[in-house]
């Protein structure tokens, strides 16, 4: 037991000190976390206003006001002042030199045409940002359609708008009147996603290890020590704890980073209600207030990451097992390729099935493949977040830890027999005399 | 009374499928002496060192150890320096000196307090922190030398270790096994091809070809057993005018030397079973002009090539 201690310690250090998984499972979600500081920083450092200068041929947009003694807004709720924008309207457009010459950054030319094609020209020295054309769009927009009601239908603008109507449909289980189940499973498909990459990823290590074991000939020492059984359980769990510690890593850093990131949103206030556009509100308070998100709340996420790991524990074990055996039997990755297509297709079908367990989570197809050993860690995870029967997530993980030792008890018979062999790339009937003659 | 033997290996037959590596293999070890296994590539030696290892099992045959039936539970006290050795190279050379000693069951604390020792024995000290990647092969093979004894195991097994040294490293790590034998009492099987340590190092050999001991003893004894009266005799002369001047009264095995500007030859002779070597020589020197005559003393080397050569001419069909 001591030794199988030191054989997963050995495998676990020596791959989580290295600096591509530190960079790979620290730097990422501070990366995105900086690039989201620096996105912040920049807006700060950008919070001059972009001057506007509309020019409004037709008299579509804006009149004449004597007591100001300039163009001004027919609507001016379809050209709100905005932080980081400021309008000024004009009956004539300018010379391209006065405009250089003028402090405005943008000019948009509003005549007759655009009642057709429904397109303005702008003029800028510097492109504008992807906001600011946002901004204009929309406000220019609004502006137009005012316009057209007012001139078409001889509606009063404010009518029209309570009378425009856009249908979102909201579904609910009639049982369990649950309305978010297709976000939920979303997110389901986000957590199978990452335990299909880590099983790949991470069953690929084993392999090479073991390879890398056999080419140096370091393994006669090894199990001169210890019973082969044992170097292969231990390179398993020992490889197997590197992703589950990234796993958890991650885990901690992005609840980490939506916590700061919460705190920052409040702070800066950005998180401010639609109905209330000046009223800050907390992070759990806007999510709530967005209904395309709002299903995030109903996810269990203390239950996602616990049956992310414990399918990530089996499912891993599963496929190592083959990888473990793959890599005895080569003694080069490009050799490997005869045995892992095989290996890795009821992997990659997984990723298949999840893909369409998406669109039908509950479906025979999502339902069988969340009880196949073979498929259920990455289909099971889909269905989890929809509210599945303990006894079903229960049976489903069994079945995996089963077939998991089963085939690590068969992989240790190849495993045992190949490490000591050299030369030729066995063929299948080998392998199979390796399996039956292991003792 | 008889002593235990450190190893007594029984009739022992291993088979690859249709291949039979070992064919009831006899050999014994005594405990506190180092044993040379000899034997040309192929001859069945690793398969051999692999059992007694516990990396595999014989099909028949019994392996007892200190006078029990082997059993993995004794591979903590044997260390093993394989032929095909290695080190990992994402580790650093102490780390993974540590790593091997605890996997023999050490304690940390101890295991470090004699790699230390170890360490500086061999001249290794400087590399404890160092990347594996970064070690010569000599300082490699020094570690793995380490890696195999720092247990203090009662059995050390040691596949080709001077492979790869140079001279002075070799007789270093050479002096390391003659002092563990001489102040630890520990017993060294041997395999090497490198037949001058096998005359400096070993008490006793075992010859093995095609998976059979063909000779085993003394080193002494077997050089004496191989000198099998033949001496080299040094004249001045033709070397037709010495064939027919001895004619039946000696055998003329070989002739070692001439040197045709003075006429002088070095030749290896066999007197016939009545012979006298004495009055042989009072008759030879009134043929020739006898410069030297002196006892052959084969070499473990020619103990070796003789002995498989001889083997494998009648094992061939006539």
């Amino acid at each position: 037991m001591s030794a199988l201690r030191h054989i997963v310690y050995r495998e676990w250090i020596t791959r989580v000190r290295r600096k591509a998984f530190i960079l790979g499972t620290l730097a990422v979600p501070l990366l995105v976390m900086g690039s989201m500081a620096i996105g912040w920083w920049l807006e700060q450092g950008d919070n001059q206003k972009s001057r506007v200068l509309v020019v409004d041929v037709a008299g579509m947009v804006s009149q004449w006001d004597e007591r100001f003694e300039s163009w001004v807004p027919i609507c001016p709720d379809c050209f709100p002042d905005r932080a980081s924008l400021t309008y000024r309207f004009a009956a004539e457009g300018m010379e391209d030199e006065a405009f250089i010459a003028s402090d405005f950054d943008v000019m948009v030319v509003f005549d007759d045409a655009i009642l057709q094609h429904h397109k303005a020209m702008y003029y800028y020295e510097q492109t504008p940002g992807f906001d600011l054309q946002a901004h204009l769009k929309t406000d220019l927009s609004m502006a137009l359609e005012r316009f057209k009601v007012k001139e078409t239908q001889d509606l009063d603008f404010t009518t029209y708008q309570r009378l425009k109507t856009q249908v979102s449909l909201v579904g609910q289980d009639i049982v369990t009147r649950d309305g978010h189940a297709v976000g939920r499973s979303l997110v389901g498909f986000v957590f199978s996603l990452f335990l299909f990459m880590q099983i790949l990823i991470y069953g690929m290590h084993v392999m090479r290890g073991v390879i890398e074991e056999k080419i140096n000939r370091i393994v006669e020492v090894v199990i001169s020590v210890v019973k082969p059984s044992v170097l292969m359980t231990g390179k398993v769990i020992g490889i197997g704890l590197v992703g589950l510690t990234q796993f958890m890593v991650l885990s901690v850093l992005v609840w980490i980073i939506t916590l700061v990131g919460g705190m920052w949103l409040e702070h800066a206030d950005v998180l401010k209600s639609s109905s209330d556009a000046l009223m800050g509100l907390d992070l759990e308070s806007w999510i709530a207030g967005q209904a395309e998100l709002n299903f995030l709340l109903d996810v269990n996420w203390p239950l996602m990451i616990a049956s992310t790991a414990m399918f990530y524990v089996a499912g891993f074990a599963l496929y190592a097992a083959s990888f473990a055996a793959i890599g005895a039997a080569v003694e080069q990755e490009s050799d490997a390729q005869y045995f892992l297509i095989p290996a890795m297709a009821p992997l990659v079908a997984s990723y298949f099935l999840a893909v369409v367990a998406i669109e039908n989570p509950e479906g025979p197809l999502a339902v069988i493949a969340s009880f196949v050993p073979f498929t259920a860690p990455v289909v099971m995870l889909i269905r989890i977040p929809l509210g599945v029967a303990w006894w079903e997530v229960l049976l489903s993980w069994l079945g995996v830890a089963f077939t998991a030792w089963l085939l690590l008890r068969m992989a240790g018979r190849i495993y045992r027999v190949g490490i000591l062999m050299h030369g030729k790339r066995p063929s299948w009937v080998e392998l199979i005399k390796w399996f039956r003659h292991a003792d | 009374m008889e002593r235990i033997p450190a190893l007594a290996i029984s009739q022992v037959v291993k088979s690859f499928r249709a291949h039979q590596a070992l064919k009831g293999v006899d050999v014994r070890v005594n405990e506190g002496g180092i044993f040379g296994l000899l034997g040309p590539n192929g001859a069945g030696k690793t398969t051999l060192i692999r059992m007694l290892t516990g990396i595999t099992a014989p099909d028949a045959g019994s392996i007892s150890f200190f006078g029990t039936p082997l059993t993995r539970a004794h591979i903590a006290q044997i260390g093993y320096l394989p032929e095909e050795r290695g080190l990992y190279k994402s580790m650093r050379v102490g780390e993974q000196a540590l790593y091997f000693a605890q996997l023999r069951g050490m304690q940390r604390q101890e295991a470090e307090k004699r790699l230390r020792v170890w360490f500086e024995k061999l001249e290794v000290e400087g590399w404890w922190n160092r990347e594996v990647a970064d070690l010569s092969k000599g300082m490699a093979q020094k570690v793995q030398f380490i890696i195999a004894v720092l247990h203090e195991p009662r059995l050390l097994i040691l596949d080709e270790p001077f492979s790869g040294f140079d001279p002075i490293n070799a007789q270093r790590v050479r002096d390391a096994v003659i002092e563990l034998k001489e102040k630890q009492g520990t017993t060294v099987l041997l395999s090497t091809h490198d037949m001058g340590s096998v005359e400096e190092l070993c008490d006793e050999v075992a010859l093995l070809n095609r998976g059979e001991v063909i000779l085993d003893g003394p080193v002494h004894a077997l050089r004496e057993q191989a000198r099998d009266g033949r001496f080299t005799l040094r004249f001045r002369g033709t070397i037709m005018e010495f064939t027919v001047a001895i004619g039946a009264s000696a055998e003329l095995i070989q002739v070692l030397h001439s040197e045709s500007t003075v006429g002088e030859h070095e030749v290896m002779l066999r007197l016939s079973p009545e012979g006298d070597i004495a009055s042989w020589l009072h008759w030879i020197s009134g043929e020739v002009k006898v410069v030297a005559c002196t006892p052959w003393q084969p070499s473990m080397r020619d103990v070796f090539i003789e002995t498989v050569e001889n083997r494998e001419s009648n094992s061939m069909p006539s």
